[in-house]
């Protein structure tokens, strides 16, 4: 009896062993001399795993190009580019110690944010205090960036630049709409945009009737959409991620529940949503902070936005959308800063990054005193013809808002 | 009005319900199994269903004639190889297992299906019904139609045949069963097969109704121990009940305390029932 | 003191000079370590030592996180805060151990499984204290350098690895332990010879969840946000369960050494396989449950042990 114990702890003791001389053989120092790491923490795992799908295209999209054209010079000298990926498991926790991981143990040079809001913000306390100069691909809070930080940048205006137009529209289109009905799932960012949607149509005098959020996984909507119909709104508003966008928007048909304006955020600016709704998806309208119809002669890799969308059609077979371009535009401003700086020097390109000013294939890029851009003109579109259809703004409007959605 | 829509949505829900419990709570009660590889095994009927519409036009109701002995297969080759290996260890090695199987299976498709949501939509699609204000959509009728089909069949297999009569025998005493010649680990196979063959079927099904992703699997598994608990373990019956119970509650929960409160109601619910009646409301008592 | 006891001793003396050796990053492994072995300790009193398959231990984590949290943002320091947490965890835990434990086998499982869910959702619907789906964000505890938070945090949670482990030594060599024995081995005879079963139960139950709570706690400081899906994880509850697996239900030594082993092949696998870590991980699981079932054995020669240890 007392064998069998020992040899189990031997079993257990050596399996610590092995573990400990698996983790000592991991790459801990940087590689050659002439590579840019930039590390990116990605939730590959999990609920938020098709998200980190779309980032890791825009990365890796910008990574090709860049070592195609040789790399990155920096003061004459050419840097081929390496990307180096962490799994957080869409864990806000793991997200920081993935983030403390790349600076410590993968030496890499900057970094990407993790993926929204949340996990952006969290992750963000370690890059600052390592004084990593950090570029978030995902994050639209304002309150990512009221903590003073210097280190961390963001491409996402803040949510109320998408709900304001939006309202402004609506309003502008149909005057009729008088009243909304707003569902949102209970999770940071899809609750944050309902919120400013509530505070948008009250500002504009529409009246908000419902107001309520579902729980993250519900697999039914049924009840609540029941509700809603019988409120007669003539607008409705509902957030959450692609498949709760799916969801609701095949059980709204099922239920026959038709409103003059039906606004989803933030599934609509995807492909797959489109793909996966067919006729359904008709006249829905939403807003995003990019939109592949956009056309801007910009400074960076990419130059004109047309150029980037054929580039990355070519390599995805797939149309972008504004989560793709923007990790594309946060390889590409790293570029521009390091550059600009003529160093690697992470103080030098956090200050290029901060004084950076200029035109991109995403649209003109400039940071607030906290970091978050603020240059921006998010577009409203409308799904129209089974293709996103941009409404606002003017300059690179291709159609009017279409109301009625059956 | 509402009322009734409510009502006529919770109904047609709640046989969905048990079509996706009816699997899991044969394996429980039959070989005291909590087969947490069952919410993966539906996604992955899911994903069958749906290639086979994408890829050849296949409708799902034909699906399921080519899905219920391939998943038959799966489950019955895991008792056999893996599960009934561990079946005597206590009830949380087995429990363990499945999740690490879970595990894999999961990861495997997200591998090579991606973790995107896929849908599939009919084409032309088959829009609702109404009856006096009261709209019911055709899919999920459809879908309901060949839940209680399936359940049927399995109520018919489990009382007519010999097989079925073997596998009720097992679970109401597994010491007498032994005694009486039924050999016991290949029927614990046959029934965990038939679990995988209906968690299979529930997929087919279901992928006509919800977006198709490896990362909705574990809602399925956390409606299949509700619907279980409320219901009664490894009956047919109770699987039903259990169902249309789940969906009314969070029906009418959802319009009276709010969509967000929906969830947190059915577990609730879940926890009073398992202290006041762990029998469920038509189980009997016992299988602990 | 037993031999295991004393070895079990060492190993977390050992483990307090991981400072000595390590930067940053290896601090944060041994917060995160300590707070396993915590968790794999604080289990193996319900699901070794009474035998019950517990899952609750997320429900646990995620309310001392919060308990914490919501207090240190109404402006309660840090160690108030934590003891705060300890005593409401212990309480809570204690009644409703009395109402859940009268489950046994797979009924007790998805109860303790539920408690999860409804607390994630309660958290989750409690907007106005706790931010409900926006997360909560902790004001910093310390405002000093990267390795002395480090060091911070990673002392503290050994404090609670260390207190939940003489617990466990307590209760192991006490009448309570014996109780529990007796209730794992056959309840009803339990219950014949006198033994109040519903107070041992209950008190195992919350000297279970005190410490994971406190764990919880100080992990919510160390991370500055938390939000109810990261906090009531799954994962959380089926770890610790993984971990006992590896090293041998019941004894406290072999789960320690579970949850570093577990630590490490996690910390392994999730860095070289980005794509297919959870997949592999489920695989060890099998693998373990099916070829190397020793960490099982102990369940039924722990006793005999026990009876050698004293001889």
């Amino acid at each position: 009896m007392f064998r069998f114990r020992l040899r189990r702890r031997a079993i257990a003791c050596g399996g610590f062993a092995l573990a400990v001389a698996g983790m000592a053989g991991l790459p801990s120092t940087a590689s050659a001399e002439d590579v840019i790491r930039i590390g990116a923490p990605l939730p590959i795992t999990g609920p938020l795993a098709p998200e980190a799908i779309k980032q890791k295209q825009g990365y890796d999209l910008w990574a090709e190009q860049a070592n195609k054209a040789g790399g990155i010079s920096v003061g004459g000298k050419k840097y081929k580019v390496e990307i180096v990926y962490v799994d957080y498991q869409s864990n806000t926790p793991r997200a920081v110690q993935a983030t403390e991981q790349l600076i410590t143990q993968d030496h890499v040079n900057f970094l990407f944010g993790a993926f929204g809001s949340g996990a952006a913000k969290a992750a963000s306390t370690i890059s600052e205090k390592y004084k990593v100069p950090t570029l978030a691909a995902t994050a639209s809070s304002s309150q990512v960036y009221d903590q003073g930080y210097k280190y961390l940048f963001g491409t996402f205006t803040p949510n109320d630049t998408l709900t304001t137009p939006l309202t402004k529209i609506v309003k502008a289109k149909a005057p009729d709409v008088k009243k909304v009905a707003i569902l949102a799932r209970n999770d940071l960012f899809p609750l944050a945009i309902a919120q400013e949607m509530e505070k948008s149509a009250k500002a504009n005098g529409i009246e908000v009737v419902f107001f309520d959020k579902y729980a993250i996984g519900t697999l039914d909507h049924s009840a609540t959409l029941s509700q809603i119909k019988s409120l007669a709104p003539q607008w409705i508003f509902i957030t959450g991620y692609i498949n709760d966008l799916l969801l609701a928007r095949k059980q709204m048909v099922d239920q026959q529940i038709k409103a003059p304006v039906v606004t989803m955020i933030a599934g609509p600016a995807y492909q797959e949503f489109i793909d996966a709704l067919g006729p359904s998806a008709e006249n829905i309208s939403s807003a995003a902070w990019w939109h592949p119809a956009e056309q801007y002669d910009g400074k960076d890799i990419f130059g004109k936005t047309s150029n980037f969308v054929k580039l990355f059609r070519d390599k995805y077979k797939t149309e972008p959308d504004y989560g793709q371009a923007s990790a594309a535009l946060c390889g590409a401003l790293f570029q521009l800063a390091i550059e600009q700086a003529g160093s690697l020097d992470r103080d030098k390109v956090r200050d290029a990054l901060a004084k950076m000013d200029v035109v991109t294939f995403f649209g003109p890029v400039k940071f607030g005193s906290n970091g978050q851009i603020n240059s921006l003109d998010p577009p409203v579109f409308q799904i129209q013809g089974g293709k996103p259809v941009v409404v606002f703004p003017q300059a690179i409007k291709q159609g009017d808002l279409k109301l009625g959605v059956n | 009005m509402l009322a009734a829509q409510v009502l006529v949505n919770a109904a047609v829900l709640g046989c969905l319900y048990a079509c996706i419990a009816i699997g899991f709570s044969l394996v429980w009660g039959v070989l005291n199994v909590i087969n947490l590889i069952h919410g993966s095994l539906i996604v992955l009927g899911a994903y069958l269903a749906w290639g086979l519409y994408q890829w050849i036009g296949v409708l799902p109701w034909y699906v399921l004639v080519v899905a219920a002995p391939l998943f038959f297969a799966i489950g019955y080759l895991l008792q056999r190889l893996l599960l009934n290996k561990v079946i005597t260890a206590p009830v949380l090695v087995t429990l363990t297992l499945t999740f690490g199987l879970d595990l894999i299976l999961n990861n495997a498709m997200i591998y090579f299906f991606k973790a995107d949501y896929r849908k599939l939509t009919l084409v032309p699609s088959l829009g609702s019904i109404s009856l006096g204000g009261v709209v019911v959509p055709v899919d999920r009728v459809i879908a309901t139609a060949f839940a209680l089909v399936l359940t049927g069949l399995l109520y018919l297999l489990l009382r007519r045949s010999r097989v079925g009569r073997a596998v009720v025998a097992v679970r109401l005493d597994h010491d007498a069963a032994v005694l009486m010649g039924v050999d016991v680990k290949s029927i614990y196979a046959i029934a965990f097969g038939l679990g995988a063959a209906l968690a299979g079927c529930a997929g087919v099904l279901m992928a006509l109704i919800f977006p198709i992703s490896p990362l909705t699997s574990s809602a399925y598994l956390g409606k299949a121990f509700v619907v279980c608990v409320l219901g009664g373990l490894g009956s047919v019956s109770g699987a039903l009940v259990g169902g249309l119970a789940l969906a009314l509650v969070e029906g009418v929960g959802a319009v009276v305390v709010g969509p967000s409160y929906a969830t947190t109601l059915s577990f609730l619910l879940l926890i009073v029932f398992l202290i006041v009646r762990p029998q469920g409301l038509l189980g009997r008592k016992g299988f602990e | 003191m037993t031999r295991s006891s004393i070895a079990l001793a060492v190993l977390l003396a050992v483990l307090a000079l991981l400072p000595l050796v390590g930067g940053a990053y290896a601090l944060r492994l041994g917060t995160i370590a300590c707070m396993y072995a915590v968790f794999a300790l604080s289990w193996n009193i319900v699901g070794g030592f009474l035998g019950y398959p517990s899952f609750a231990t997320a429900a646990f984590f995620g309310f001392g996180a919060y308990a914490t949290g919501v207090l240190m943002t109404l402006g309660v320091p840090l160690p108030l805060a934590l003891v705060a947490t300890l005593i409401t965890c212990l309480l809570a835990a204690s009644v409703l151990g009395a109402v859940l434990l009268r489950l046994r086998g797979h009924y007790f499982a998805i109860a303790s499984l539920s408690l999860v869910e409804v607390l994630r959702e309660v958290v989750n619907n409690a907007t106005d204290l706790t931010g409900g789906g926006m997360g909560l964000n902790i004001p910093l505890a310390s405002n000093s350098s990267v390795l002395g938070d480090a060091l911070f945090f990673f002392y503290a949670m050994w404090i609670v690895l260390a207190l939940t482990a003489a617990m466990v030594i307590a209760v192991s060599a006490s009448k309570l332990g014996f109780g529990l024995a007796c209730i794992r081995q056959n309840e009803t005879a339990a219950n014949m010879v006198g033994l109040n079963t519903t107070l041992y139960k209950s008190i195992a139950f919350g000297l279970s969840a005190c410490f994971v709570g406190v764990a919880g706690g100080i992990y919510a400081a160390w991370v500055h946000y938390i939000d109810p899906s990261d906090v009531f994880d799954i994962l959380y509850s089926v770890k610790p369960i993984v971990m006992a697996l590896i090293g041998g239900l019941g004894s406290p030594l072999g789960v320690v050494c579970g949850a570093l082993v577990y630590l490490g092949l996690e910390e392994v696998v999730w860095r070289n396989y980005i794509q297919i870590h959870s997949g592999l991980l489920g695989l060890l699981v099998v693998l373990l449950l099916l070829f190397l079932p020793h960490g099982l054995v102990s369940l039924r020669t722990r006793l005999f042990r026990r009876k050698a240890g004293h001889a």
